[in-house]
């Protein structure tokens, strides 16, 4: 009896019923869903893990160095156990591959339809490589050499494809998707959470940053490429937005898509899904010691980072000497850590760093009752990690954008890919390199004043006011313009995750971090046997068991 | 007249002969027989085959009706192999009958039968755990076939299933036999389910001697986890431990453990000296949370108590029989509210029509049962695991009476589990087993017979698990839930067979044809509300919720359709010879590969049967086997061939891959873009599988060849199997490069493995004239398996580098690191090459981590396979004794040759900061002491990678089973209420252990310290026959 053994699958489809014309609009939403279908231990969107705990911004935090301890082999720069696990880095390459293939599949349907029947073909075309870009872009920043996927190739053919395009190449492949976008998006579309030419230009201009300081085998920046940096310019014009009033607004429930979001992950709550589509990439990093919150403590700031808030009397930043002192480093009976007379701050720390004794998230109280000042005891553990807290991926606990599922909080808060600010920053940077450091002097001060009316809320919240910030007289030279630029970067998006990319971008990453180790380290015994390699530490490692899936067909970076 | 104990039948045939004359006569048809000028005080002496021989003596009577039992090491002891019955003598493949003596008038203080078999059926490996459903965590016979679900198949009264929770609910005194066939010639009948072997039970459907027995056993037991519990640190201890690792690590202990403990000490790094350790007075500084010191596993644990019973009644009349059995158990779980309990049932009946040429029947099985097992906390961290690391300063209860968490820094993120389990008090998981057949048999011809049967396997499962708010120092839950999981699971099995004997002279055959069809199907409801407002075990319904609900489910099935014969051939009770060959169909292939076919052979030669033999007095039994055998292996998911695309609207990815970092992990198609924030998304479809239409069977192929033997009249017995198998095609899903993309993975026919053992048995039993018997019988297996063949995209899924890879070793090895001792001073480390996870171990008293290659650093290459952790050898070995009315006996076993991580290392021989530690780093390595193997104590710098310092010799043998039984003597009982037996016992199980001298933990078996451990249970019973 033939029939008695044909069983046809329930509740399932072929890809016959899928590739439809009809279909072709939910498979673009199914790619958009692609780029924030990240995890904990594999994120996409959010880069704390892989540019903040890198950097000399953050420790990894959580319950002792074996928690979470591939984070850990991150932060110590000690990635040569051939057997990196499954987490974070496998993880995160599997994802963005992931999203590519989404994006590959729509566009393989809406390539077959014919253009009088799909009125949006072109523009759906344009998002789909926009954020297959994206995908590669990202991974580009973690692993510099990847292989390009497009809709065109077969599974055989993916196979065959290395990794090993030519830096210059890779980012011209990449820049080709975002070319396309920007040539056939329109300058916004009313559904805010599709790229658009905006975003399309924004990532053009940091794009061409990145690609303008070129690097040799051995992560060596050897060239910066002018033309380059003058694309930077042009397309950083091309960008239309604005700077939040508020510089915590960036931050905050209730501001999502706001003038300075120029491309963002997308996040809901209450939607239907099983537990909300809320981003708990920053999960792990709630403040640990308080009912108040959950889980992990991972994510606290270096003392480093806290120091580089200090002002001078003209309220700027000091540059060379912010380390030889720290400050917020003890803590009194009462769980606050006082601050010595004298000493002012960039009001950016009161949104970037928990600390002992003041407001967190601009509040004192929660439900009329918890107690919002952070407090020692909020960290979980300050004897290996100290107890400055994160606060940018915090929301204060009411947030009717919270959902706690276990121990973990996610919120339906988005996650900025780029905003405002950073495309402003890109262009001051690419004018001081093309010598108009002049100019740029009046970029980074915009940055700035918008960040000296950023107090009220954490005054109103009773924080002491020891802020002192200024803006800079025109840069006298392109060396202290660079030096100025890159410091504003680092306070402008401090524990955001930026920082481990500029790093490397500029070359610098094995001087500064092995400046920052070595002051560091006797602070903090956690950090006694980190040491960066340069050469190798600037990239992760291309996770092994995708070379031997491939049979050996990915080149490893040098050093693993 | 002369009847048969077995079931009261007439013996024809039966000789009668008075002792010391050539007097004799046979029973008629039936059972009757008449001698006559016979001494009145002479003895008769009652022969047949089979039975045991019986002497009376006339003592003048006229009519002497005897009752001859059968003997239990008879030569013509039936077993069932599959569809048809055969001599045991006959029988050539591997195939363990189980002596089910052992199993009867026991305590089943777990409600399984199968853990009661643990260690005494060579050749059968049975992993268990503590949990009250007596449910095992692991069945392998003869070890390991495939990559995947090694689940044994059951064939309960003719009626397949692979769930072993049908198998745990039938009662001991229902069992009429088990047989384990062990090897590809005895079990390829089953094809395509029989790759990880078959066990056949059948169940009793009969009386046995009168036309109604009633039997009653009952016990009650005892159990305690105490034996097996790990010795953690006390609160101050614990301080001291911190104190020594901080300092260690060149940090104040204050600044890290400040909250908890006041560290008086002299703030030398190089010299630090701990003059006091006090309590900070309250956790967190919650003053109504005073300090405690609590003992977490005296705080959650309990005496655990039994309660079993079972009564039977079987009937037999002229055309009829009836067995009935009811059972009750009740186990009141050692983990505070947890606990179990079940009701089961069986009827099994049967008529004979048309001058009995027509027998129909049925056979049913029906058990309810309802589980609390252990629960989770906030972070889901099961509870078991949280008596042994949560830190002894946080109290069980706060001044206000409640339940004690972590307040402030110190603390790990981990609930009081005692709580948790309160907490989950009204959680519960409802299983409702119902199985049988309904059979007819016609015997068309003296020889030949048909036998049609519908059989049914049912599960309907639902799980209800309750989550209240959880208000616990720092970990809390604010919104309350309510989960319901149900699952139906459906099998129906029809078999209609055709049996036909034929005898030529010395010439006997017998042929076996069949068809099957089974058809499973599978449906899941899984539903979830938020928001309760008021929290009594009667609110949640999901009715009831306010908040967000969520459902999910599935659908699915499979079918099976197979044509089976099998050709049994003896000739003069010397040479035996069997072919059988199945062909299976499955829904779960393609058409390209639908059908597979699965022949096996088997020859044997009764050695003791030939004439140079037959007068020999010290060989009583002697056969020869060898067989070949093909089966098979469906096991993968019911539509794994196809190519899929599914919306995914709600779930993550810890719907379809349930695992805790999964609930936070969005893998759907849905998405807010248009930025409202809420309300239903926009969706779309994605891939989750590649079409793979070729997907075929796995294939195992075996060669076995044995020996039974019986010497001295069968005094001694024994036999031993040698068995030599290769499993091909084995279906596996590699992973693949990321690039191909998201859900294009598919099944594979893939890998080969190799398997070799062998299991040999040996007992000796005898029955001395002054009423003493005595019994010893001992088993030992051992089996090998090696991976010989693995795709290198799938290599890379196990153990292993490229260069050095998991090809010839057993899928169940250890890949580590090794070590050598601890550094003695930090000369000594210097000296050692450095680098990968020796970095931050080379410190005096830290771990020598062996340069493998000897390149001069210590990096992923030196890592070498170390062990496996599945045992060499098994063995058992089992003493009876009887006198009179007393009898007793003891069983222990125990595995050799494996290693496996010894949980207590963990904490034991290293400081976890949040976790409490084990007595053990109290004798930490220090300058001034030396001579120990823990290494100086620290917080940053553990060992714990994959080494020989974690995984260490774990065998052991187990005192498994002590029983002492007393009858009260049968005239006595007789009197009362004409009952055949009335038996108290006592009984301890997992009583003691010896554990090599490296293995510091407790119990051996407990490998999870997630799981509860397996008690130490004291019985007391009673046996009641009427």
């Amino acid at each position: 009896n033939k029939d008695f053994l044909e069983y046809e699958p329930k509740g399932v489809l072929s890809s016959v019923n899928v590739a439809t014309a009809e279909n072709a609009e939910s498979l673009v939403v199914a790619a958009y869903a692609g780029i924030a279908n990240d995890e904990m231990v594999g994120p996409l969107t959010h880069q704390w893990v892989y540019g903040s705990v890198r950097s000399d911004d953050a420790y990894k935090g959580g319950g002792g160095r074996g928690d979470v301890d591939v984070v850990d082999k991150f932060e110590q720069y000690n990635l040569t156990v051939a057997d990196m696990g499954d987490w974070m880095t496998p993880r995160t390459w599997t994802n963005y591959y992931k999203a590519i293939s989404r994006a590959n599949f729509a566009l393989s349907v809406i390539n077959e339809i014919p253009e009088g029947e799909y009125g949006n073909k072109v523009i759906r075309q344009a998002e789909l490589r926009f954020l297959r870009a994206h995908s590669h872009f990202m991974l580009k920043l973690l692993f510099n050499k990847v292989p390009y996927i497009t809709e065109e190739l077969t599974q055989e053919q993916i196979l065959e494809t290395s990794n090993n395009l030519s830096s210059d190449e890779l980012w011209n492949v990449i820049a080709d998707d975002f070319l396309f976008a920007y040539n056939n998006l329109p300058q916004s579309q009313d559904e805010v959470g599709r790229a658009d030419k905006n975003a399309a230009a924004a990532y053009l201009a940091k794009l061409r940053l990145y690609q303008a300081y070129e690097q040799n085998d051995a992560h060596a920046v050897t060239n910066i490429n002018q033309s380059k940096l003058q694309e930077v310019i042009d397309y950083a014009d091309d960008v239309i937005g604005d700077l939040e009033a508020d510089y915590g607004n960036n931050f905050l429930d209730g501001y999502d898509n706001g003038p300075e979001s120029i491309w963002a992950a997308q996040f809901s709550i209450n939607d239907g899904t099983v537990v909300s589509r809320v981003s708990f990439v920053t999960g792990l990093n709630s403040p640990h010691g308080t009912g108040l919150y959950g889980c992990c403590g991972f994510h606290m700031a270096s003392q480093n980072m806290v120091n580089a808030f200090k002002t001078d009397a003209n309220g700027l930043p000091l540059l060379d000497t912010f380390n030889n002192s720290d400050i917020f480093n003890t803590v009194d009976g009462n769980g606050k850590a006082p601050l010595a007379a004298g000493i002012t701050l960039d009001p950016r720390i009161d949104h970037t760093v928990g600390i002992p004794g003041r407001p967190f998230k601009y509040r004192n109280t929660v439900n009329e009752s918890g107690d919002m000042i952070y407090n020692f005891s909020w960290a979980r553990d300050p004897g290996v990690y100290g107890y400055f807290g994160n606060m940018k991926e915090q929301q204060a606990p009411d947030c009717s954008c919270y959902v706690k599922e276990g121990p973990f909080i996610g919120t339906s808060k988005n996650v900025d890919f780029i905003r405002y600010a950073d495309v402003l920053l890109f262009k001051a940077e690419a004018m001081i390199q093309l010598g108009q450091f002049g100019p740029a002097t009046a970029i980074v001060n915009q940055v700035r004043l918008r960040a000296t009316a950023s107090t009220s809320r954490s005054i109103a919240a009773g924080a002491s006011d020891i802020y002192n910030i200024g803006t800079y007289p025109t840069f006298p030279s392109k060396e202290y313009a660079l030096k100025a630029l890159k410091f504003e970067r680092r306070l402008e998006f401090g524990m955001e995750g930026p920082r481990f990319f500029d790093l490397v971008r500029w070359g610098e990453a094995e001087s500064v971090l092995n400046g920052y180790l070595a002051v560091e380290k006797t602070k903090r015994d956690f950090l006694s046997n980190a040491h960066f390699t340069a050469g190798r530490d600037e990239y992760y490692p291309i996770p092994q068991r995708e070379i031997d899936f491939t049979g050996g067909l990915y080149q490893q970076n040098p050093g693993y | 007249v002369v009847t048969s104990s077995d079931d009261g039948s007439p013996l024809p045939g039966t000789s009668v002969s008075v002792l010391g004359t050539t007097k004799g006569v046979v029973t008629d048809f039936d059972g009757n027989y008449l001698l006559s000028g016979v001494d009145s005080n002479a003895t008769l002496v009652f022969s047949y085959v089979g039975y045991k021989t019986l002497k009376i003596g006339i003592q003048s009577k006229s009519a002497i009706n005897v009752v001859l039992e059968l003997d239990a090491q008879s030569l013509d002891e039936v077993v069932l192999t599959g569809y048809s019955k055969e001599r045991k003598v006959d029988v050539t493949g591997a195939v363990t009958v189980v002596d089910l003596a052992s199993l009867s008038g026991q305590s089943l203080s777990s409600g399984n039968t199968m853990q009661s078999l643990q260690g005494s059926v060579a050749g059968l490996f049975v992993e268990k755990s503590g949990d009250p459903t007596g449910l095992n965590s692991r069945i392998l016979i003869r070890g390991i076939t495939t990559l995947g679900n090694n689940d044994p198949l059951y064939v309960i009264d003719g009626v397949p299933t692979k769930r072993q929770e049908v198998f745990a609910s039938i009662n001991p005194e229902s069992i009429e036999s088990i047989q384990v066939l062990k090897d590809a010639s005895a079990s390829s009948l089953y094809g395509s389910r029989a790759g990880n072997g078959v066990i056949v039970v059948s169940t009793k459907n009969k009386s046995k001697g009168g036309d109604v027995n009633v039997s009653f056993n009952s016990n009650f037991s005892v159990q305690s986890e105490k034996q097996q519990r790990y010795n953690m640190l006390n609160s101050l201890q614990r301080g001291q431990a911190l104190f020594q690792a901080s300092v260690n690590d060149g940090a104040d202990p204050n600044g890290g453990y400040g909250e908890i403990y006041n560290f008086d000490w002299n703030n030398n790094f190089a010299n630090p000296v701990l003059n006091n350790v006090t309590l900070q007075p309250y956790v967190g500084g919650d003053t109504n949370m005073p300090v405690g010191d609590t003992d977490w596993q005296d705080a959650i644990y309990k005496t655990g108590y039994v309660y079993n019973n079972e009564l039977s009644l079987a009937a037999n009349s002229e055309k009829s029989a009836l067995f009935i059995n009811l059972g009750y158990l009740k186990n009141t779980g050692m983990l505070k509210y947890t606990g179990y309990e079940r009701y089961s049932a069986k009827l099994n009946s049967s008529t004979k029509l048309f001058n009995d040429k027509l027998k129909i029947g049925v056979n049913t099985q029906f058990s309810t049962s309802n589980e609390n097992l252990a629960a989770a906390d906030v972070g889901n961290a099961p509870t078991p695991g949280l008596a042994i690391t949560l830190a002894p300063t946080i109290p069980l209860f706060d001044l206000n009476g409640n339940y004690g968490g972590p307040i402030g820094a110190g603390y790990s993120d981990r609930n009081n589990p005692v709580l948790m389990q309160y907490l989950n008090r009204w959680d519960n998981a409802e299983k409702n087993n119902f199985f049988g057949n309904v059979f007819a048999e016609l015997q068309i011809l003296d020889n030949l017979s048909f036998r049609s049967s519908v059989g049914i396997d049912f599960s309907d499962y639902k799980r209800k698990n309750i989550e209240p708010k959880v208000n616990n120092g720092f970990i809390t839950r604010n919104v309350n839930r309510l989960i319901f999981d149900t699952n139906k699971y459906s099998s129906i099995i029809m078999t209609n067979t055709l049996n036909y004997d034929l005898e030529l002279g010395d010439h006997r055959f017998s042929v076996l044809l069949g068809v099957e069809s089974i058809e499973n199907k599978l449906n899941t409801i899984y539903a979830s509300a938020d928001g309760f407002a008021v929290e009594s075990e009667s609110y949640f319904v999901l009715n009831a919720a306010t908040g967000a609900r969520t459902n999910q489910g599935i659908s699915s099935g499979n079918s099976l359709l197979s044509q089976f014969g099998k050709l049994n051939y003896a000739f003069s009770d010397r040479y035996l010879a069997s072919v059988t060959v199945r062909r299976d169909g499955s829904s779960r292939f393609g058409k390209n590969n639908r059908y597979g076919v699965f022949p096996a052979a088997t020859v044997g030669w009764r050695v003791s049967n030939e004439e140079f033999l037959k007068d020999n007095d010290f060989i009583s039994n002697l056969k020869l086997r060898a067989g070949y055998g093909e089966v098979g292996n469906q096991e993968i998911g019911d539509v794994s061939r196809f190519g899929l695309f599914e919306s995914r609207y709600g779930p993550n990815q810890n719907v379809f891959q349930p695992d805790f970092f999964n609930i936070y992990y969005n893998v759907g198609t849905a998405y807010d873009i248009n930025g409202n924030n809420t309300g239903t998304l926009p969706s779309g479809f994605v891939s989750t599988q590649a079409e793979n239409p070729d997907l075929k069977w796995e294939t195992t192929k075996e060669f076995n060849f044995g020996v039974d033997f019986g010497l001295l009249d069968e005094t001694i017995i024994g036999s031993f199997d040698y068995f030599k198998r290769k499993t091909s095609d084995i279906l596996i899903t590699p992973p693949i490069a990321s690039t191909i993309g998201e859900g294009q993975q598919r099944v594979l026919n893939g890998a080969s493995t190799e398997t070799n053992g062998w299991e040999f048995t040996l007992s000796y039993g005898k029955d001395f004239d002054n009423g003493l018997s005595f019994g010893v019988s001992t088993n030992f297996s051992s089996f090998n398996d090696k991976i010989t063949y693995l795709p290198e995209q799938v290599r890379a899924g196990y153990p292993g580098t490229a260069e050095n890879s998991i090809l010839g070793h057993s899928q169940f090895s250890i890949f580590g690191y090794k070590t050598d001792g601890l550094f003695q001073s930090q000369a000594e480390a210097d000296a050692a090459p450095t680098g990968g996870v020796q970095t931050g171990n080379s410190r005096p008293g830290g771990i020598r981590i062996v340069d493998i290659n000897n390149d001069g650093v210590i990096n992923g290459d030196d890592r070498d396979f170390i062990g496996t952790t599945l045992p060499k050898l098994e063995y058992g070995i089992r003493f009876n004794l009887a006198y009179k009315n007393l009898d007793a006996s003891i069983f222990g076993s125990g595995v050799a040759g494996r290693i496996g991580a010894d949980p207590y290392i963990f904490w034991n021989n290293f400081t976890q900061g949040r976790d409490n530690a084990g007595l053990g780093v109290l004798n930490a390595w220090t300058p001034t002491n030396t001579n120990t193997d823990v290494p100086s104590l620290s917080l940053v710098n553990n060992f714990t990678d994959t080494s020989d310092y974690v995984f260490r010799n774990n065998s052991y043998f187990k005192l498994r089973n002590l029983q002492i039984g007393y009858s009260l003597p049968i005239e006595m009982i007789n009197k009362w209420a004409s009952m055949s037996k009335f038996r108290i016992y006592v009984q301890g199980e997992n009583l003691f252990w010896f554990t090599p001298k490296d293995y510091i933990g407790s119990d051996p078996e407990r490998t999870d310290v997630n799981r509860i451990p397996v008690p130490t249970t004291i019985s007391v019973g009673l046996n009641i026959n009427f």
